[in-house]
């Protein structure tokens, strides 16, 4: 680390004798300081994926793969039903996941961020939210079996209340405890950053719209949802993220009746089928490269922080 | 719009509704992990009341139909890689974070290319160290490619961290102890790195958990040997018996004696820092 502060020193009697050399050198000592994490970078993912990339045109054996390029794999996909419709599975539990967390975590957000004057309590309610993070992940999703199931708490509690006469069985290993799973377990993901942004609110800019007779609807519309945004952004780029690599939360809550990508890649890579795996691989990257991208257009990243 | 008692109203019991969505599971896990055993199953009603899966994962009982968890070795390979993934995660994304304090160019590229890191879905990047590895000519271990793409994982929340406490940190400090003649080593020794310690602290902690607890990373990067959570979705696969459940709920305890130490470090940090403001003060 010594290196670091000599680099800061040299600026310093550079920019008193303003020379070009001083300049340079200030250059060389950011370049040393960033090399090795850019290295590490390009090494360990930029060219994997280009890698898999790659591998997708590879020709598949059945056990192995050679490097003679083909289409196959990619014709392969698009033609098998099976397949196409685990896009569309994936798809359409991404949404689904996504417009819950949003619709449960966003007025808890809310609530933590804003009408939590205490900050005490602010502090307590939000880390409150993120112990159950340091549970393991595998764990907790394995936590919805005796929840969910035939003779799970939420069938025990329900007949108990008597609102069921007989115990549901489509809660688990149908999508939806799929679902259910993937919301608990990623929703804090999108309180903790729309409550930061919330609770940055001045609060006088709502005492000054209310002063002047702003509605609470017109309040939320022009204040605090646009100020919000940010939040709503990076959680969403989170949530997609992890939901659109999911492939554990499916195959322990489903029984396998639900197979998103995640889920055909990890058969694959099974099979040593790696050039279909990688032709799955690089579709789960363009959609998210895509989704990515859209979300960053509404907000820019780098300034938020 | 906070004074409105109705809404206000209706978001704490939003609020708490939510908290017990949260933690419902949780607490049924822990409830069944004193199942009786060895015949009590992963579900209600609990027959009686007992130890016998803390008991079993530390093999004190006799040998039954239900398998022990294969964890010991397992345990040992998650705590030492993460660790490495935390202290070297956290040394480039300090370094990377210091780069970041001077505009270059080409900011905005390496910027997006280290947040990459975080924004790639985790079985993507293990699937591409996989085949780039094969490729290669390597073999796959969980010291070596699980590692790389471990830090690959961690070391944009490190540098996140780092760039933020960058951010909010008075550079004058650093300069007059420099035209002071004080040396660069001991002012980053004596001045830069109790004021960065706080962010320090929180990247060790994220990148060790991160760490410990990765698994789409690691399941196609590793080779024979399992970490901690490849071994527990290995369990998944056969029917689930309640010392799961015990394991789960050790390893939360586990955990929170983590948050404990992170919390005392970092409440002692920020006291050391108010006394050294108001000893500046008096003088």
């Amino acid at each position: 680390m010594s290196t670091t502060t000599q680099a800061e020193v040299v600026p310093m009697a550079g920019e008193a004798a303003s020379s070009g050399r001083a300049a340079r050198r200030q250059a060389l000592g950011s370049w040393m300081l960033l090399a090795p994490g850019v290295i590490w970078m390009t090494l360990c993912l930029v060219l994997p994926m280009l890698m898999m990339i790659y591998v997708s045109f590879w020709t598949q054996h059945t056990f192995s793969i050679d490097s003679t390029l083909t289409l196959d794999s990619w014709e392969a996909f698009f033609s098998t039903p099976t397949y196409l419709d685990s896009l569309l599975t994936t798809v359409r539990l991404w949404f689904i996941t996504l417009a819950l967390i949003l619709a449960i975590g966003y007025p808890v957000a809310v609530f933590i961020g804003l009408f939590v004057r205490n900050k005490t309590l602010q502090t307590s309610l939000l880390v409150l939210c993120v112990v159950p993070f340091w549970t393991s992940f595998l764990i907790r999703v394995v936590a919805w079996r005796p929840m969910l199931g035939t003779e799970g708490a939420v069938n025990i509690i329900l007949l108990k209340l008597g609102l069921i006469q007989q115990p549901i069985e489509a809660l688990l290993f149908t999508q939806y405890s799929v679902v259910i799973g993937m919301v608990q377990i990623y929703v804090v993901f999108m309180v903790g950053p729309v409550a930061f942004m919330v609770s940055r609110i001045d609060r006088s800019l709502i005492e000054a719209a209310r002063d002047l007779g702003a509605s609470t609807a017109r309040i939320f519309f022009t204040i605090i949802l646009p100020l919000s945004l940010p939040g709503i952004v990076v959680g969403s780029i989170f949530v997609s993220v992890m939901v659109l690599g999911e492939f554990a939360t499916p195959s322990a809550l489903s029984g396998g009746k639900v197979n998103l990508l995640g889920n055909i890649i990890v058969t694959q890579v099974g099979s040593l089928k790696w050039a279909f795996a990688s032709v799955c691989g690089v579709i789960l990257t363009v959609l998210m490269a895509v989704t990515v991208v859209a979300l960053l257009r509404i907000v820019n990243l780098r300034r938020e922080i | 719009m906070e004074r409105q008692p109705i809404l206000r109203g209706l978001l704490t019991g939003w609020t708490a509704l939510f908290l017990v969505f949260l933690y419902s599971p949780m607490v049924v896990l822990a409830i069944l992990s004193f199942q009786s055993g060895p015949e009590g199953g992963p579900q209600f009603p609990i027959e009686h009341w007992s130890i016998y899966w803390y008991r079993q994962l530390f093999n004190l009982v006799p040998a039954s139909s239900v398998a022990p968890l294969p964890l010991g070795g397992a345990l040992l390979r998650s705590l030492a890689l993460a660790l490495t993934t935390m202290v070297v995660s956290t040394v480039l994304g300090t370094m990377t974070a210091q780069a970041f304090r001077r505009h270059f160019r080409g900011s905005g590229v390496v910027f997006y290319l280290v947040v990459l890191g975080m924004m790639v879905p985790g079985v993507l990047v293990g699937l591409g160290m996989a085949l780039t590895a094969n490729y290669v000519g390597i073999d796959r271990t969980w010291w070596g490619t699980v590692f790389l793409v471990h830090v690959v994982y961690t070391y944009p929340f490190s540098f996140l961290v780092m760039l933020a406490i960058f951010n909010r940190f008075d550079r004058s400090v650093e300069e007059a102890a420099w035209s002071l003649g004080v040396s660069p080593v001991t002012t980053f020794r004596r001045i830069t790195f109790p004021l960065i310690f706080p962010g320090v602290l929180s990247s060790m902690l994220f990148a060790f958990t991160l760490s410990y607890d990765e698994f789409p990373r690691t399941l196609f990067a590793s080779g024979g040997d399992l970490t901690l959570p490849l071994a527990i979705y290995g369990t998944f696969s056969v029917e689930i018996h309640p010392n799961l459940f015990a394991f789960g709920v050790l390893t939360t305890l586990f955990s929170f004696a983590l948050l404990a130490v992170y919390a005392t470090l970092m409440t002692l940090s920020v006291r050391r820092a108010r006394r050294v403001a108001v000893q500046e003060e008096i003088a």
